[in-house]
């Protein structure tokens, strides 16, 4: 990862945002339960910060997933994990699959205006009865001339309460499975859309979530992002990026967890000497910096890879893992060394504990990881195939397939003309480090 | 109409500040940012721009030559191009040599408005944009709160005062210097950032602006700093307590801080 002065410039900008347009809001927007997302979003989309690596064309900046990794880091220096995680559902976890497959009308009609800002997005994967088993959603599209008819129900889906669009994950075939899934772009307003939760959560309190509802909402099939069926595969595919864009959000908070603790022990003092003092103390700390830095250096190897086109999955699972796992190990190390203080709703340090909690579930889950990692590996019984571990150039699609789904046969690489990184290809134009 | 707005590199407000044994500040390269005050100053450049089509924005800064750094950062905002003025002989230039080379620089590029901060936040000294005015021989409209040209011809400002404001203007060519109430200033957008590579930046020499050596620089200045001292951030607090009527205290405090 070599960063270049146009980098510099552009992390001084979104850390400046942070410091101006969110952190000052984060008490406020923590206790509500949710972000004004339009409001936040057109500022955002005013400074071109929500479609880093999105093709001109649709109002992006055409740069290569380096500048992402700058967003990403700058976003987990703020004061909650909601609103990075909400702005990087939008930017990152709702859009790739689009950006990459998604017919051009399909761009004009939701990539443009969320990368203006004008829109929010948001992913609708999980269900009542299917999370870590995403094979097993029962959202169902039936084709109805050149339209679908959904039915179904969303759940845990952030942003979704304010959401214009859902990326949404739907069966529209009886194949069972992995097969016969399609992403499908829903128009919120859709009549038979509906919001039917607001949910409450342990954490990320300024990020909504919801339980949404789809009764008999007819889309035009125009509307499914790639082939037909395919979708499955494409969210595998979404999925890199998301747990990649989780990963880096997530250090350098962490970071600033650790840095804040060193400040507060300086200060705070027991038996005559400041804590910090205590060797206990410092050497946890310092213990805790460099596995965060060993973290970070797994993440620019893994970004490294995904602009180089590479698979990524591997590299992106293990940095998910130890992201989730480092992320609940800091938080709490971190509130211990803040006594009562680290209790107090007051303090980061509680607040960054009740959200560290998240990582090691959302986006998939840390056994989800060592699954997928175990069949990299070729140790996850039943699956002996090994797969080469390291840089070898990714097929036309990812056929990463979440372990825990084990269906019959590896699906055959896709027959789709497209390359999955067709805004790497302007990557690597426009963004090749100088 | 061409519009040059005048900046400053200073050390960063958050970046630790040392003195070397002249009392000069240390300047590190990577604490330099625009001072903070230009950034109002390019603002209002890029606002006269755009009310005024066709203008042209170019930002000048004297500075040593990694202030193109600087200067790009400045770029990202917005604006056509920059011109840096960097020269070995223009260390420890005081105000007055670097209004003289300034002027120099504005002669050369040629300008309708030069716009100026009112103090760069490292020295405070506020000299430079009366001192350049006063070698250029035009006027300066000093402290502005508010700026609008009529036509090509007239520069008007308001000059908020302690009571109430002033108006005053002048004519075209004129120089400017704006406070921190004029305008909001922009962020510089991901587009700006990246274009601000492209832009054209030239550097002059002295020998380009035609000016001698010997008339700026730490050898021609002649006002030169004796002691440089942190400001004490430890607050004194009082504290009243509550039987002896606080309350009363707390009142008159209140009123003599001019609060109440
Ligand atoms: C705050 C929040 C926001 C979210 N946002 C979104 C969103 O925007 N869009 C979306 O689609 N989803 C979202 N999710 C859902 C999230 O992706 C799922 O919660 C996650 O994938 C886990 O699924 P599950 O909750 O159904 O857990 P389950 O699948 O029921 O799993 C429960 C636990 O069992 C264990 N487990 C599961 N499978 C295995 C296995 N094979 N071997 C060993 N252990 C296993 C894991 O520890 C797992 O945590 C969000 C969740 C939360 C909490």
């Amino acid at each position: 990862m070599q960063f270049t002065q146009e980098h510099e410039m552009f992390r001084q900008l979104v850390r400046r945002f942070v410091q101006d347009e969110i952190n000052p809001h984060a008490d406020e927007w923590e206790e509500a339960g949710i972000f004004p997302a339009h409001d936040l979003f057109k500022r955002m989309g005013d400074l071109g910060l929500l479609g880093l690596t999105y093709p001109e064309a649709y109002g992006g900046q055409g740069l290569d997933f380096s500048y992402t990794v700058v967003f990403c880091e700058e976003l987990g220096r703020a004061d909650c994990s909601g609103v990075p995680m909400g702005i990087t559902v939008h930017t990152d976890m709702c859009t790739p699959a689009l950006a990459h497959f998604g017919s051009d009308d399909l761009k004009q009609q939701f990539l443009a205006p969320s990368i203006r800002g004008d829109y929010v997005g948001c992913i609708g994967v999980t269900e009542p009865d299917a999370g870590s088993d995403v094979a097993a959603i029962r959202t169902r599209a039936v084709s109805d001339g050149d339209d679908w008819i959904i039915n179904g129900r969303k759940l845990y889906i952030t942003n979704g309460t304010q959401a214009d669009w859902v990326c949404l994950l739907a069966r529209t075939s009886d194949e069972g499975g992995y097969r016969g899934m399609s992403l499908i772009i829903v128009p919120t307003k859709t009549p038979g859309f509906s919001v039917s939760r607001k949910l409450r959560k342990l954490g990320n309190h300024s990020s909504d979530t919801a339980e949404l509802m789809l009764d008999d909402v007819r889309v035009p099939k125009a509307n499914t992002i790639g082939p037909e069926g395919m979708g499955f595969i494409l969210q595998m595919q979404q999925f890199q990026r998301e747990r990649l864009v989780g990963a880096i959000t997530s250090y350098a908070g962490m970071e600033k967890t650790v840095r804040d603790t060193i400040a507060y022990t300086q200060q705070r003092s027991t038996f005559g000497q400041p804590l910090i003092d205590n060797q206990v103390i410092h050497f946890r700390l310092c213990e805790l910096l460099t596995e965060i830095e060993a973290l970070k250096s797994l993440c620019y190897r893994a970004a490294d890879q995904y602009i180089a086109g590479d698979d990524v999955t591997r590299l992106a699972s293990m940095a998910k893992l130890k992201a989730g796992r480092l992320a609940r190990e800091v938080a709490d190390t971190c509130l211990q060394y803040y006594g009562g203080m680290g209790y107090m709703e007051e303090t980061r340090i509680s607040r960054a504990f009740r959200d560290s909690r998240l990582l090691s579930i959302g986006g998939g889950a840390d056994e989800v990881m060592l699954g997928i990692i175990a069949k990299y590996e070729g140790i996850l019984p039943g699956k002996k195939k090994a797969r080469p571990a390291t840089t070898q150039p990714a097929p036309a699609i990812e056929p990463a397939i979440e372990p825990a789904i084990e269906p019959a046969t590896e699906p055959a690489t896709a027959p789709v003309a497209a390359s999955p990184r067709t805004d790497d290809a302007h990557e690597a134009r426009a963004g090749a480090p100088a | 109409m061409n519009i040059v707005a005048c900046i400053k590199e200073t050390p960063s407000t958050t970046a630790e500040k040392s003195f070397g044994p002249d009392m000069r500040l240390e300047r590190r390269k990577e604490d330099a940012i625009p001072n903070p005050f230009d950034e109002y100053t390019i603002e209002e450049a890029l606002r006269q721009q755009e009310k005024h089509a066709g203008s042209t924005v170019t930002i000048l800064c004297m500075g040593p030559a990694t202030a193109t750094d600087t200067l790009r950062k400045a770029l990202a905002m917005g604006g056509d191009r920059a011109v840096l003025v960097s020269d070995s002989a223009l260390a420890g230039s005081d105000a007055i040599g670097t209004a003289r080379v300034l002027a120099a620089a504005l002669q050369k590029i040629g300008f309708d408005l030069a716009l100026f901060g009112s103090a760069a936040a490292d020295a405070y000294g506020g000299v430079v944009p009366s001192a350049t005015a006063e070698f250029l021989g035009l006027p300066l409209l000093s402290y502005a709160s508010k700026l609008d040209l009529s036509g090509d011809s007239t520069a008007r400002i308001q000059r908020a005062a302690e009571i109430g404001y002033n108006e005053a203007e002048a004519p075209l060519p004129a120089l400017v210097s704006v406070v921190k109430s004029i305008n909001e200033p922009r962020y510089p957008s991901m587009k700006g950032i990246m274009a601000s590579k492209k832009k054209p930046l030239d550097t002059f020499s002295l020998a380009d602006l035609g000016l001698d050596p010997s008339s700026v620089g730490g050898a021609a200045a002649r006002e030169r700093a004796i002691s440089s001292e942190k400001v004490s951030t430890q607050r004194k607090g009082e504290m009243y307590q509550g039987n002896e009527g606080a309350a009363d205290r707390v009142v008159a405090f209140l009123i003599e801080q001019k609060v109440l």
